[in-house]
């Protein structure tokens, strides 16, 4: 009776103290009693760390009951905006890395004398079972973490920030072998005879506690050794270069870069808190490091004179792609990236073409269509692409066509080259059904919108997110402008689109979570990323958006579909989402079109990025409902 | 409130135990005593505090005692005791004595809040507490002698840890306050590595002589 009455009063003060911060205000009293009943109260001096990777998955969630905690990055590549950030009364941690049960990826040290409340990890999973609103805020905490990620890429100039990824590798990471060093009164000789053996450009000489004492490059031997006429037989200490360059391992690529630089140098000695030698970074490693840079490919690609360097560039773009991927990048940037990229491969190959192509005073753009048209292309996506032209005056028109035709051809086949596959349904530009002048594209889509046959809504779902990647964009503007005047006031057509477009539903169970094909798994594409585009499209078409890509379709559409920012906003975080798993199953493929591609096994998911899932797959819901009510359907 | 009122209550329940209070006493005196060389992350520690009239220790009177657990250097809302002492006091004496077993006892000022309830203890349930005492008015200068040198009251501690309580000058109110300064000078002895109740129970005695000499 006695342990009842204390209980309820510090169980209160708890539950007070916790109704002054959110979610907890919100929280439901049954979840909150929960909270309260079991969270302790803990210490942590000032400077203490509280949470950090190193203490593998997190055990125990914390909410800040006094006192301030930061914090802080530790991974190489700054994912959120913050590279640290302080944590106040009533705020808590970790959230993604406790829901997911993975260690965090922050590091949280107490910056004053702190109180903090703490649950167990068990307690945490079920207080979000208990509580829809504390799911909800885990929920989209994690979004926004993955917003703000997606809004730190966008702000900071892209390229930049993934040069800065890489060279912002910690030295420590970069040392390939253990180093090979010798003492000061070694034979020279010996010496000389280790670095050929090893195969290495540089000796490094150091004590008996291998704190480094000199260095001898390759460079060295001629001036010191051979035209001084060393004898061989003297000690390495007298021809050494004393006192090398150094830096801790901590230090980054960047540090080293610019160290190499400063002084001339191209071998740096890389060194533990101790001052022993940890190994050796020459400027090749450094180079070979910024080599995969977002700047060095595109550089790469505009300068590349023949398919074969192209070739290179392009599986250039599939490492980088494959590298952001595992520093976690979001989907937007990571397909804008890949966008990017390919739009000035594909730039580059038409260039190149056009050498041995004579198509001076022909006025005409390249299209890509499909996913490459939205901007949303992944690392399986085939050639899908048109051109379009205007005949000069004066000239035969097929013949301009036969001409354009012929180029085309060469470009289809250097995309295949450097890893587009040719489209197995034939939309290529070299297609003669594909190479129309305005007003022949004109007409073929006027055909389809008045006559919307089955195969006639399967083309528009193609060929509606046309963009132009190289050449006369004023064409496609003007394409664009006649097709939404036009689809805007065939209702009809939108209707029949509509109806196609909820042919196939989200797979969300009534009983189990999901609905599973017959191989236990879910095709994203199909079942996922499709929902969003068709009804992104829909949308376009009625309201008269200009933009291809189903992110901007849906943005620039919210106020003229009477749906509010964050309604739009949580549907595009679950578009992102599957984009996300996608190119996560796809990237370890190296194969186009792969069977594994885009299905994925949901059991074989997290916990979290379950939930997440569902989540975008409800948002799929939402539109399709939408869809259904403005058509009636 | 005088002797005379203390005589009365102590009469009404008369010289004889309830069969379950003896039973609890019992249960408690065969408890083996603590082991003090724990480390605090595996140490149970009970902080005991009390309410009183006033701050008279001939004239005043206890109104309640409270207590909280410190177990392996958290503490847990739930792992609490309260109880007034307006009625069924033995009961509510061996509960606390049951709640906080053999385990060492965190006071602030031991001289009034025990020299408080160790005659009561005696009068009512016939035994010798003979706790193993750390008193925080004691440790708390001598750990963080940069913030008070000397031993001051629980308000100025509080004020210098920025710590509030949801009642003050309530039994349960101020030993949550004691509970957290516990933390925090758990946290401080750790890095001058008194890391057991033992060492903790040495350092309050050494600056209490020094204290003495000085």
């Amino acid at each position: 009776m006695s342990t009842a009455a204390a209980q309820q009063l510090l169980v209160g003060a708890s539950t007070d103290f916790l109704r002054h911060f959110s979610p907890f205000d919100r929280m439901e009293p049954a979840a909150l009693a929960y909270l309260a009943q079991h969270a302790v109260l803990g210490f942590h001096p000032r400077g203490s760390e509280i949470l950090t990777p190193e203490m593998g998955p997190s055990r125990h969630f914390y909410i800040i009951q006094r006192g301030k905690v930061q914090a802080r990055q530790t991974g190489a590549a700054v994912v959120t905006e913050y590279a640290s950030l302080t944590l106040g009364p009533g705020e808590c941690f970790p959230i993604g890395a406790i829901s997911a049960q993975r260690p965090s990826t922050n590091a949280y040290v107490a910056v004053e004398d702190s109180f903090c409340f703490q649950i167990t990890a068990d307690e945490f999973l079920h207080l979000m079972q208990l509580s829809p609103v504390f799911h909800l805020f885990c929920t989209q905490y994690i979004a926004s973490l993955l917003n703000q990620s997606r809004q730190q890429l966008q702000t900071t100039f892209s390229q930049r920030a993934a040069e800065q990824q890489t060279m912002t590798t910690q030295l420590g990471q970069l040392i390939k072998h253990e180093p090979v060093c010798v003492t000061p009164d070694t034979r020279t000789r010996a010496a000389l005879e280790k670095m050929n053996e090893f195969r290495i450009g540089c000796m490094v000489v150091t004590d008996t506690e291998k704190r480094p004492l000199g260095i001898l490059t390759q460079s060295d031997v001629l001036p010191r050794i051979v035209l001084a006429g060393f004898d061989l037989e003297r000690p390495i200490d007298e021809i050494m270069t004393a006192n090398p360059h150094q830096l801790p391992a901590a230090a980054s690529a960047y540090d080293a870069a610019l160290e190499m630089a400063t002084h001339g140098v191209r071998h740096l000695l890389v060194v533990d808190p101790n001052g022993r030698l940890k190994g050796v970074i020459s400027e090749r490693d450094l180079f070979s490091l910024q080599r995969i840079s977002l700047r060095q490919i595109r550089a790469g690609i505009e300068n590349a004179t023949d398919v074969g360097a192209l070739q290179h560039a392009s599986r250039d773009i599939r490492q980088l792609a494959l590298n952001l991927i595992a520093q976690g990048i979001g989907a937007e940037q990571l397909t804008q990236f890949i966008s990017a990229l390919n739009d000035a491969l594909t730039r580059r190959i038409i260039e190149l073409a056009q050498d041995h192509h004579d198509l001076v005073g022909i006025d005409f753009g390249w299209f890509a269509f499909g996913s490459e048209g939205r901007h949303e292309q992944t690392l399986s996506t085939d050639q899908d692409n048109g051109i379009v032209w205007r005949c000069p005056e004066l000239q035969d028109g097929e013949a301009v066509r036969k001409r354009l035709i012929a180029f085309a051809r060469e470009v289809n086949q250097n995309l295949a080259a450097c890893g587009f596959p040719l489209c197995k349904g034939n939309i290529m530009a070299s297609n003669p059904d594909l190479c129309l002048t305005l007003d022949e594209w004109k007409e073929r889509f006027g055909d389809w919108i008045r006559e919307p046959d089955p195969q006639a809504l399967l083309n528009a779902s193609i060929f509606f997110d046309f963009r132009v990647v190289y050449g006369n964009e004023r064409l496609g503007d003007q394409l664009r402008t006649w097709l939404n005047k036009l689809s805007r006031t065939s209702s009809n057509f939108l209707r029949m689109m509509a109806a196609n477009a909820l042919q196939v539903a989200p797979p969300l169970g009534r009983i189990r979570d999901f609905v599973l094909e017959d191989d236990g798994t879910i095709d994203l594409k199909k079942c996922g990323a499709r929902i969003f585009v068709d009804a992104a499209r829909i949308v376009a078409l009625r309201t008269g958006i200009d933009s291809s890509s189903t992110v901007q379709r849906l943005r620039q559409a919210s106020g003229k579909m009477g749906v509010s920012a964050e309604e739009i906003s949580a549907i595009i975080d679950g578009f992102h989402f599957i984009q996300l798993l996608r190119l996560r199953s796809q990237h370890l493929e190296t194969e186009h079109d792969a069977d594994g591609d885009n299905r994925i096994d949901p059991d074989a998911l997290n916990e979290l990025d379950r939930r997440i899932l569902k989540e975008a797959f409800r948002q799929a819901r939402k539109l399709q409902l939408r869809l259904k009510l403005d058509y009636q359907l | 409130m005088n002797w005379i009122s203390r005589f009365i209550g102590g009469r009404a329940e008369g010289d004889a135990l309830e069969p379950g209070i003896a039973e609890t006493l019992a249960h408690w005196q065969a408890l083996p005593d603590a082991d003090l060389s724990r480390a605090h992350f595996e140490a149970r520690y009970v902080v005991v505090n009390t309410e009183a009239t006033g701050l008279d220790l001939d004239r005043d009177r206890l109104l309640a005692v409270g207590a909280i657990a410190i177990d392996g250097g958290l503490v847990a809302p739930s792992d609490s005791y309260y109880a007034p002492l307006d009625g069924a006091t033995s009961s509510a004496l061996s509960g606390l004595l049951a709640f906080a077993r053999k385990d060492p006892l965190i006071v602030f000022n031991a001289a009034f809040n025990l020299g408080m309830l160790e005659p009561l203890i005696d009068e009512r349930l016939g035994i010798g507490l003979d706790a193993k005492v750390i008193d925080l008015y004691f440790l708390m200068p001598a750990l963080f002698p940069e913030r008070h040198g000397n031993p001051v009251r629980l308000a100025e501690w509080m004020e210098s840890f920025g710590i509030e309580t949801f009642q003050r000058h309530h039994a349960l109110g101020d030993g949550w306050v004691i509970a957290q300064l516990f933390l925090a000078a758990q946290a401080r002895a750790l890095a001058q590595a008194a890391t057991s109740p033992r060492a903790l129970m040495e350092l309050e005695r050494a600056y209490r002589q020094y204290r003495r000499k000085a």
